[in-house]
This record gives structure tokens, sequence and C-alpha cells, in this order.
């Protein structure tokens, strides 16, 4: 699928360091506030329903404390909200008691609505900020270049796209809300217990570090845990996509004890790592728990004695016993809010090692990029010109060394020569799927690098060795080389690749539904379509990789005349081991050890008698000598 | 694309299936055990903090009314204070135990479920994966186990922790005061109504998240395994809509839950609140009528937060139990999938085999489609090599594929040493014949596990001599790391025909008795097949094989040839007797020779 012919060792050059990466936690906060501004107008929103919906909320705790003040055990002092019903009887305090707690129901409700809106608002606007994400990183899917692929398993890259984004997800909605909330009520109480007695609430307040110190640490310590065990589950992935890919081959090697004990261990490794996260996260509520029970106690002994002594905290007013029952609330109400936002900041904490690794992919900078002045490459003649090209996968392990040849408008080009002499990379190159590390290659009279990568590929049709089919139905598959062709176009097609009658016997014809990978199909029927969907692009110029090989002889016939007309007028390169192919190209380019050692027609090359010779002789000569017997 | 989203006739929702997760927790009895004892103390203890509070403010009262003895009152709210510390250093360690064990039972539970989900996976038969796609299978092995993992962790938790605190609170306040608690009790069916409710709406809008989840992986699969395909016709931005457009059906369905649960939570809390509103004013009335003094009151008021907490938290839970059940139901209906090839429960284990092979009357049919072969019938002695020949779709892929019975055959028989191959076990049949997919697949792991794939216990000495056989030995010693060279998840460093070459290296390494070419040296070049053709004649040497031949040379040394049309046989014999007796032998005989041969002497003989 990926880099065949001389990519051996594959490229080394292609960074693998995003697990290296500076864990810059304020960065990555910041790359997400950029994908959530579009919908900075929800966000504000949010923050206004999570304010008013709040200090409702908050405002609950006074109005109930009024109903005793002024109902239930009348008192003129401490009464505010209604001073007449502290004289008045009891029937007046009992219809009083009532429009209070219907201003109280107001009030809950009020405040519920609100934060059922601000609870959707806020989802609201994470859905759209992690669509975005999912959009960008399957993008970059595409822009990287073919050679991240030789370094990096598939499963790893699909863990970013699902689990990763599945973690950012669950911090961005509820978590977040639960903990912007949380710090509206610890600064509404904080405020409270200052006003009333600032030097009380200091030493009230004194456990906060403390807390913050246990939640920093232990969540400090999740984090790193975390990222170990995403780590892990990538592996995890890998295994599963792999051995979902080779089951044929493992059941028909009864490999199925060893794969499973393999996935076993990788499975274990996600476990363990997974359990040493939760030691950490399992620690922190009940140590700020328990802190919280200290600050109770705090206030108790510091605020009785003080009491009791009548000796103010630091010149204030003395402490009343009223005032240290406050506090016991104000703490207990200050406690909770506390303990939600450490527990969740551990869900913020593995959203942010997940989007550190989204990001990490996101930041890798692609090899093969449009230059900033890359033109639009016009329609094509097709004249391609290597000149003096040379590649490497590998720094200092050429593939290709001083390449040089010209293939005019619609020649027809046949490369062979041994495995790994290059004949794949030189291919590869004409659509930009690797750089040159020297020389250039230039398609009428535009080098590939200056023009943009679509433009120059819209105009190239390849049909690889490997004929990858989506799973979708025939007809779309086909249209696959042009999606704007009209269905008349896709069976002409598909009647020019000689495909037509096998797939009008399929069960529902051009609509039946292909299999993944193109499942349900042989190999030659995958070829044959693959075949259409080239020749449906209608390319000027026509990369064949090795294309006609695995097809049955008597289809291969069909073929070769389906080729011969889409190789009309087209410039075409082709990776062959069929002799016709070869004595009917206009050139043919031996290939070896990554240079052209021998060019030349057919008939030129076997006059030479050289390695092009030697080949025939060796392998076509044998071939045609017992059919000839 | 989205049309095979789902698996065939997406089965029902699967009440059961949540339930039957729970009871995966019998495997880890120990850290379950541990978990809800320690849930029992830490949640019971959670009622004693009222007590604790009220002691404490007695204390403060208490010193405050005996102003007389500064030291004895200094010493009550002291001891107070004490007893709340060591029950908070109590409580803390029962709350980490829960918390910890929980999280460990439930990784261990999720564990066991990705086993199993692996398990299934490498067992299924082969018609299972002709209908399913890997993302897929992929969603349910990691995003599905992990939804139902959470909800073991923590929404199993948590229901148990609401409920006994439920209960133990609405127990203190039926002591406290029953009549109040009278007004309380109303709302406990209200709650479980909006609960019911909920769940019953939200569960299959969650199954539709994880749908959609499904097809946005399945793009992404198949962007991953399709890369080249996409790159080379610059698809990139029709790939992008097309994902775009999952993706945000994945949002909005996503947005359609959130706005569910954005009215639940408010009517959960709601209801809690106006319990604890009208309680306000009952409570007040007794208090006004003299039948309730503030203390007590106060007292009851506390108790009353631990039912309406738990409450609120079961709303949570319901949310997470709704996700799991659905995750739950997708992934036993992967566990529970039937493989149809399984070994008989009377299946005998197949002895060494000579290699004698017969195709009976064999039909056979993938799924319920047309048949692919129909009536073919066979023999083919020990050591002989058969080759298979036919256009493209006549079923050559599909008699390989019987023998070592991917498939079982829908009528008649596939006899090995007359042995019907649906009698004996897979295992043993298996691991007798040797097979060279069309595709070659290489696991990541070096040159050498791969050739050691079939037999992992070979010597080193063993993996050369195969590799050697094979044409490996040279490019492998080629590498810096020679043997201990590693291929990407795809074997991606090596070429088409070296890869060819290692999976014939493998193929010869379990020296079978019986062996299959799938048509395997179609992608080299020229000396490359030279070389392979070699390889793959010293293979077959001896052995009985099944040739998918494209090779004039194979075919003139074959034993017998099978020339197939449309799932029959439309001759067979050899070569010599074929080119006498068969038309259609001729045809493919001659268009090899167009193709292939220079001379047109040879054109001419061939000709019929």
């Amino acid at each position: 699928m990926m880099m065949g012919g001389g990519g051996h060792g594959g490229p080394g050059r292609m960074l693998n360091t995003e697990t290296e990466k500076p864990k810059n936690a304020a960065a990555t906060l910041l790359r997400f506030w950029s994908y959530f501004r579009p919908w900075w107008y929800a966000l504000a929103l949010t923050g206004l329903l999570i304010t008013v919906a709040t200090s409702m909320q908050v405002a609950t705790a006074p109005f109930i404390g009024q109903a005793v003040d002024c109902y239930l055990l009348p008192h003129a002092t401490a009464c505010w909200y209604d001073p007449v019903a502290v004289v008045g009887n009891q029937d007046a305090r009992l219809a009083g008691l009532g429009k209070l707690v219907l201003v109280l129901v107001g009030l809950f409700m009020g405040g519920s609505i609100l934060q059922g809106m601000a609870f959707f608002s806020m989802n609201w606007a994470g859905q759209h900020a992690l669509r975005r994400i999912r959009e960008d990183t399957f993008a970059q899917i595409h822009r990287l270049s073919m050679s991240y692929y030789a370094q990096n398993e598939a499963g790893n890259v699909m863990s970013r796209i699902t689990s990763d984004t599945d973690t950012i997800q669950q911090a961005l909605g509820f978590a977040l809300l639960s903990v912007v909330s949380g710090i509206l009520q610890l600064l509404i109480t904080g405020g409270l217990m200052l006003t009333t007695n600032w030097p009380y609430a200091l030493v009230s307040l004194s456990v906060v570090p403390f807390m913050a110190f246990a939640t920093v640490y232990f969540s400090g310590q999740a984090r790193r845990a975390f990222r170990k065990s995403r780590q892990e589950m990538g592996s995890v992935n890998a295994g599963l996509q792999e051995s979902i890919a080779g089951v044929r081959e493992v059941q028909a090697f009864n490999r199925e004890d060893e794969s499973i004990e393999q996935f076993r261990r990788a499975n274990a490794a996600n476990r363990d790592a997974n359990v040493r996260a939760a030691s950490f996260t399992s620690a922190l509520n009940p140590v700020l728990e328990a802190l919280g029970y200290v600050a109770i106690a705090l206030v108790v002994v510091i605020g009785a004695i003080s009491a009791l002594r009548g000796a103010p905290l630091l010149g204030t007013a003395v402490i009343s016993l009223g005032t240290v029952f406050a506090f016991i609330q104000y703490v207990q109400r200050f406690n909770q809010p506390i303990q939600q936002i450490a527990v969740l900041w551990t869900n913020l904490q593995s959203a942010v090692a997940g989007g550190e690794r989204i990001f990490g992919l996101l930041d890798l900078t692609p090899e093969i990029v449009d230059a900033p002045n890359a033109q639009v490459l016009p329609p094509i003649k097709g004249r391609v010109v290597f000149d003096n090209v040379s590649a490497e996968y590998k720094v200092g392990e050429p593939v290709l060394r001083g390449v040089s040849f010209t293939a005019e408008p619609g020649q027809t080009v046949a490369i062979v020569g041994p495995t790994g002499a290059g004949k794949t990379t030189i291919i590869n190159l004409i659509p930009r799927f690797y750089n040159v590390t020297g020389g250039s290659v230039k398609i009428d009279g535009h080098d590939v690098r200056g023009v943009s990568q679509a433009s120059l590929r819209q105009q190239i049709g390849i049909v690889l060795q490997d004929s990858f089919l989506f799973s979708d139905t025939v007809l779309s598959n086909i249209r696959y080389g042009r999606i704007e062709a009209s269905d008349d176009e896709v069976i002409a097609a598909a009647k020019l690749a000689s495909a037509h009658s096998f797939i009008e016997r399929l069960p529902q014809g051009y609509q039946t539904v292909l299999g993944e990978r193109g499942a349900g199909l042989s190999q030659g029927q995958r070829q044959l379509i693959a075949i259409a969907r080239a020749a449906l692009a209608s390319p000027r110029i026509l990369i064949l990789d090795e294309a006609t090989s695995s097809v049955d002889t008597r289809t291969e016939r069909l073929i070769q005349a389906a080729f011969d007309q889409l190789l009309t007028g087209r410039t075409s390169f082709v990776i062959a081991h069929r002799l016709s192919t070869i004595r009917n190209a206009d050139q043919v380019l031996m290939v070896k050890d990554g240079q052209i050692i021998e060019r030349g027609t057919h008939d030129e090359l076997l006059t030479l008698r050289g390695a092009y010779h030697a080949l025939y002789m060796s392998q076509f000569r044998r071939e045609e000598e017992p059919a000839a017997a | 694309m989205t049309r095979r989203g789902g698996p065939p006739g997406s089965p029902p929702a699967n009440p059961g299936a949540l339930g039957r997760a729970i009871r995966y927790l019998g495997g880890h009895k120990r850290s379950a055990t541990i978990t809800y004892s320690a849930l029992l103390v830490a949640t019971l203890a959670q009622l004693a903090v009222p007590i604790l509070v009220q002691n404490m403010i007695d204390a403060v009262t208490q010193a405050g009314t005996s102003l007389g003895d500064r030291a004895v009152a200094e010493g009550l709210i002291l001891n107070a204070a004490a007893l709340i510390l060591l029950f908070a250093a109590l409580r803390g360690v029962f709350s980490f135990l829960q918390a910890f064990f929980s999280e460990t039972t439930s990784q261990g539970l999720a564990f066991d479920l990705r086993n199993a989900i692996f398990t299934k996976i490498q067992r299924l038969s082969f018609s299972y994966y002709d209908q399913n796609q890997t993302g897929q299978l992929m969603i349910r092995a990691t995003d599905d186990v992990e939804r139902l993992r959470g909800f073991i962790a923590q929404g199993l938790l948590m229901a148990a922790q609401s409920l006994l605190l439920l209960i133990g609170a609405m127990t203190v306040l039926a002591f406290t005061n029953f009549q109040l608690t009278l007004v309380v009790l109303p709302l406990l069916p209200v709650a479980l109504v909006v609960f019911m409710f909920f769940g019953r709406i939200s569960q299959p809008l969650f199954k539709v998240v994880q749908q959609r989840l499904s097809t946005l992986n399945t793009i992404l699969q198949e962007n991953m395994a399709g890369l080249k395909v996409v790159k080379s016709f610059a698809r990139e931005t029709y790939e992008e809509r097309r994902f775009d457009a999952a993706a945000t059906a994945l949002m909005e369905q996503q947005i359609k839950v959130n706005r569910t649960f954005a009215f639940l939570f408010p009517i959960v809390f709601l209801v809690a609140q106006i319990g604890q509103a009208s309680i306000l004013y009952f409570g007040g009335r007794q208090i006004l009528g003299g039948t309730l003094d503030l203390g007590a009151y106060q007292k009851f008021s506390l108790y009353l937060v631990y039912v309406f907490f738990p409450l609120g938290q079961l709303g949570f839970v319901i949310s997470m139990m709704a996700q799991a059940s659905v995750s739950a139901g997708r992934i036993f209906e992967l566990l529970d999938a039937k493989s149809e090839i399984t070994d008989q429960p009377d299946a005998r284990t197949l002895p060494p085999i000579t290699g004698r092979v017969e195709f009976r009357d064999v039909t056979f049919r993938y799924l319920n489609g047309d048949p692919v072969l129909q009536g073919v019938s066979f023999v083919v002695e020990p050591g002989q090599t058969v080759a298979l020949l036919g256009a493209t779709g006549s079923g050559k892929t599909s008699i390989i594929n019987l023998l070592p019975r991917f498939y079982d055959v829908s009528q008649g028989a596939v006899l090995i040493d007359g042995q019907d191959v649906r009698e004996v076990m897979i295992d043993s049949l298996r691991s007798q014949i040797g097979l060279v997919l069309q595709e070659t697949n290489l696991f990541s792991g070096t040159i050498r596990d791969n050739i050691a794939f079939g037999r992992p216990d070979a010597s080193d000495a063993e993996v050369i001599a195969a590799a050697k056989a094979a044409a490996v030995h040279d490019f492998a010693e080629g590498f810096p790391d020679g043997y201990n060279t590693r291929v990407g998840e795809r074997g991606v460093t090596l070429s088409g025909g070296q890869k060819q070459r290692v999976a014939i290296a493998r193929a010869l390494l379990l020296n079978p008795r019986l062996l299959i070419l799938d048509d395997s040296t179609s992608s080299v070049d020229v000396q490359t097949e030279v070389n392979i053709q070699q390889a793959l004649d010293r293979l077959m040497h001896g052995r009985t094989s099944f040739v998918i031949a494209q090779r004039i040379s194979t075919v003139q040394s074959a034993d017998m040839i099978l020339v197939l049309d449309q799932g029959r046989i439309a001759a067979s014999g050899t070569h010599a007797e074929l080119l006498e007796s068969s038309p259609i032998y001729c045809e493919i005989y001659s268009s090899q020779l167009v193709d292939d041969a220079a001379s047109s002497k040879a054109q001419e003989e061939a000709r019929p």
C-alpha cells in the first residue's frame, strides 16, 4: 500500500517526536480556546447564565435564614425581609412564610432552568469545537506525507481522533461548567466570609492552600499516569487494528492463541497504567474531604475559644457564637465546590493530555506542502522530464541517483528492473508523493514542486498494485475518479475496462455495495474497477503499477485492449512484467541500483546484449519457449 | 457509505445487557467486595456528619453557657474537634479504598471484556468479516468498553451510594419526624418516574450516537487504509467533506442528547428543591403550631440534604446508565455473534494427512447470494498439483477457501484423506495446510517473527533454511539488522515482491502436506518472479498443491487442470488432454500466448 519499491528501511527523517514535546498545558488550553473562539457568544451566554443561576442559588440561603428570623423565631434586628411580620399573629406569619416559600421556589426554578440552559449552550459550543478538532485532525491525516505512515502505525493515529477526542468531549461539557459554577460559588462564599470577619475568614480558609497543593500534586501525578495509559491505549488500538486486518492469516496459521496472548499483554499494560492513575485520582477526594473537616475543626476551635475569651482576632470585632455557627455553614458550603472542582480537574487534565497529543499531530509539518507561491497547473499536454533526479528516504542512502529522461506527450514508458531498483520511487515522484532530494521533475516545463498538489494529481491517473476500493456501491467506487461524472459516463468507463459485464451480473448491478476494501469481489474484479476508475478520470498522464498482472488470462486480453485505448494520446508510465507492454512501449528504462543503466526500445535494448538482454533471456525467453513447445 | 454503519438488521436494544455486564464483576470478587464494603462504611459514616456537626454546635453552645469554667468549656470544644478529625481520617481511608478498588475492579472488567472481544474477533469466521467493518469492531472494543467501564467504575458506585444514603436518611428522618417525612415521600416516586422517562427516551438517542460514531470511524479507517488512493485522485477535499458530514451528524446527535439532559437535570434539581421548600413551609407550620422546635427542625433539614443530594446524583447516573446499556448491548452483540465455523462437539483431531483431497458435489454460496460453486466434484491424489483456471469470479478463490474450512459448503462435502473437513478439529486441519494468499499481510514485528508466524517455536536454523528456500535470505541479510529488521504495521517497508517471499517462507516453515497458492507472483518484477517461481517449485515439490495459476509453465506441469466457468467445472484433465478436448481451455491458453509469447509460431500451434 505504502511505499513499495526501494523503500528499504523507510524514511528516517520523519518526526516521531510528539510524545517528547514539552508538556505545556497553558499552550494547549490556548489552542482549545482558538477552537472555541468562533462560538464565543455561546460561551459568553453560558457565562452569563451560569453567573445568574449560581447567584440565584446562593441567594436562596439568606432567604431560608429569613424564614427563621422573620416568621419562625421572629427577631426584629435580624429580619430584613419582612420586618412587619415580626409583630404579626400566627396566621399572618404562616401566610408570610408561604409567600416566602413561593419566592424560594421561584429562585430555585429560575436557577435550575438557567443552569439547564447554560449546560446546553456550553455543550453546544463544546460539540462545535470538537467537530472542528475532529475535522482538522482528519484533514491533517491527508496532509501528512506518505513517509509519515511508514513510521507511524495507523491505529495510533486513529486513537487520536477517537479516544482523545472523546476524553475532550467529556471534559468540555459538564466538567468545565461545574468547575466554572464551583469557582463562582467559592468567590461568593469567600467574599461573604471576608466581609463578615476577615481575620477569622483567613483562619478558616487556611486549609485552602493545602487543598490546592493536594489537587496540583495528585492531578499532576494522575496526568502523567494518564498520558502513559493513553499511549498504552494506542498500542491496544494498533493491536486490534492489525489483527482485524490480518485475521485471515491469523486463522490460516492457527495463530489465534499467540495473537490473543500478545493482545492480552498490551491490554494488561493499559489496565495497569490506568490503575496507577487511579491510585492518584482516588486519593484526591478523600484528602480534600479530610482537609474540609480540618477546616471545620479550625473554625470551631479558633472561633469558639476567641468568643469564650472575648479576645478579638487582629483587632477586629469580637467573634460572636452566631458568627461561629455561620462560619461552620460557610466552610461546609466552601468545601463542596472545592471537592467538585478538584475531582473534575483530573478530567480536565486528561483532556489536556488528549489535546496535547492531538495538537502534536496537528503541528507536524508535512514533508510535502504546496509552495507559498504555488500556481495551479494548467491543463497539461503531458511532457514529463526528469532532470538529474536523486531521491533518498534516509539521509545518505540514495535510492535514485542522477536519473534523467524525457517522456514526450502521448509516449508510453516502460520501467523494468529488479525489486528495489527504484522503479516505484520514480513513479512516486511524478505525482509528488515524495520530494526529490536533487534535480527536478518537470511536467510541461513546470517543476512539480512549484504547482499545487491538487492541480497536479488531478491530471495524473494511477492504478496501484493493490486495488483499494471503498465499502460503497460499485457506481460510487468508479465515480471516485471523477465525482461529477454522469451514470452513463461511469458505465462507459466500466465498459472500457471490461468491467461492465461482471458488474451487471452482481446482485444489484452497479448499486451493489461492496464490503470493506472491496470484499466480495475477486482480486481481478477489483482491479477492473480500479482501472475503470482511472479511465473515468481521463488523465493526461497515466501511471500503471503492475496493474495488469493479477487479472486472469481471459480478462487480461480485454484489459490490454482497454489499455491500448486508454493509453492512446496519454503519457504513460508502466511498471510491467508483460512482454507485450514492454514491446509496445516507446521507451524502455532499465533501472538498477537507483540508476537508469539502459534505455531505448525493446528491440534496441535486445541488440545491446546488456542487462536488459540478460533479463529477457532469463525471464521472457523462459516463458516463451515452453509455450512454443 | 453510511448504509453499512450498523450491522445488518440492527438488533433491538438489549435490556439485559447491562445486567450481564455487571455480572462480570463476579470475576473480580475480591476487589468488588472491598469496594462495596468500603462504600457501605463510608456512606453510613456520612450519615454521622450532621451528628458530629451538631455535637460541635452543642459543645460551643454549652461552652457559651458554662462561662464559669473556661477550661472545661475549651475542653469540650477541643474534644468535639478531635472527634471530627478522627472521623475525617477514618472516612478518608474508606473513601480512598472505595474509589481505588472501584477503579481497579472496573479496569479489570474492561480488561476481561476487551480480551473477550479480541478472542472473539480472532475466531469469527470469514463470512463475518465479509459483512462487518474494522471501524465497527474497533469502536466496540475501545469506545463501548470504555463507556461501560466508566459506568461500572462511577455510575454503579454512585447509584449504590445514592440509594444507601437515600434509604439511610429517610430512615433517620422517619424516626425524627414522621409527619414531615410524609411530606418528602411523594417526591420519590415523582423522581423515579422522571428518571425512568429520561432513561427510556435517552437510550435510543445514545444508540444513534454510537452508530454515528461508528460511521465516523469507518470513514476514518478507510481513509487510513486507502490513503494512497485518496492522494492519487486528489480526493482529499472530497473525503474531508464526507468526514465533515459524518462529524456534523454526530455533533447534531450529541447536541440532541444534551438538549434532553438540559431538561432532565433542572427537573431533578427542581424536584429536590421543591421538597426543601415544602419542608420549610410545613415544618414552619409545625413550629408555629408549637409541635416542633427549631433545633429538631434544623436537624431534620440537615438530613434532608442527604435525601436530595442522592436524587440529583441518580439523575446523573441515569445518563451514564443509558449510555452504558447501549454500549453493553453492542459489546454482547459482538460476543454473541455466532461463528459459523466452529469445531463440532464430536470433532476428531485430523491425523497427519497424506494429502488426498476430494470435492464431492460441492455447492457453495456466500450468505444468501447466488451459488458461486455448483456441483463441483473432483479428486486429487497425494502429491499432485492442481492448477485452477477460469475467468475472474468463476469460483477459483472459493474452492481454495473451502479447503481450510474458512467457509462451510452449502451442499456436498470437502474431504481430506477421506474425512469431511467439518468433522475434524479446525486447528488440526489448518496446521497441515500451507497458504500463500494473494494479498500478503505481514504483522508488525521482525522479519524473523513473520517467517516464524505459523511456528513461533522454530529454531533460527529452520527459519533461515525457509528464508533461503524462499529467496528471502539475501535481502534480509542486506538490512542492517538482518532478520531482526522490523516491518511496519502492514509490512510497509518491504516491497510487494519481498512481502510475498516472506509469505512463502512462512508457508515453507510449516512444512505442510497440503499447499494453497493464490496467484502469488503477481506484483513483482521479472527477476524477482524468477526467484519466487523457483521458491514455489521447491515448495510444491512432493506436496498436494492447489494453484490459481496465470503461468503457462505451471499449467503445463500440473497433474490436473480444473477449468472453471461461472461456478462449474467446465473441463478438467492435463494440459495435453485439454488442448485436445476443451475449447474453453484452448481459448484461455491461447489468450495467454497472445499476451506473453513472442513467437507467432507458438500462437499458430496453440490455436485450434
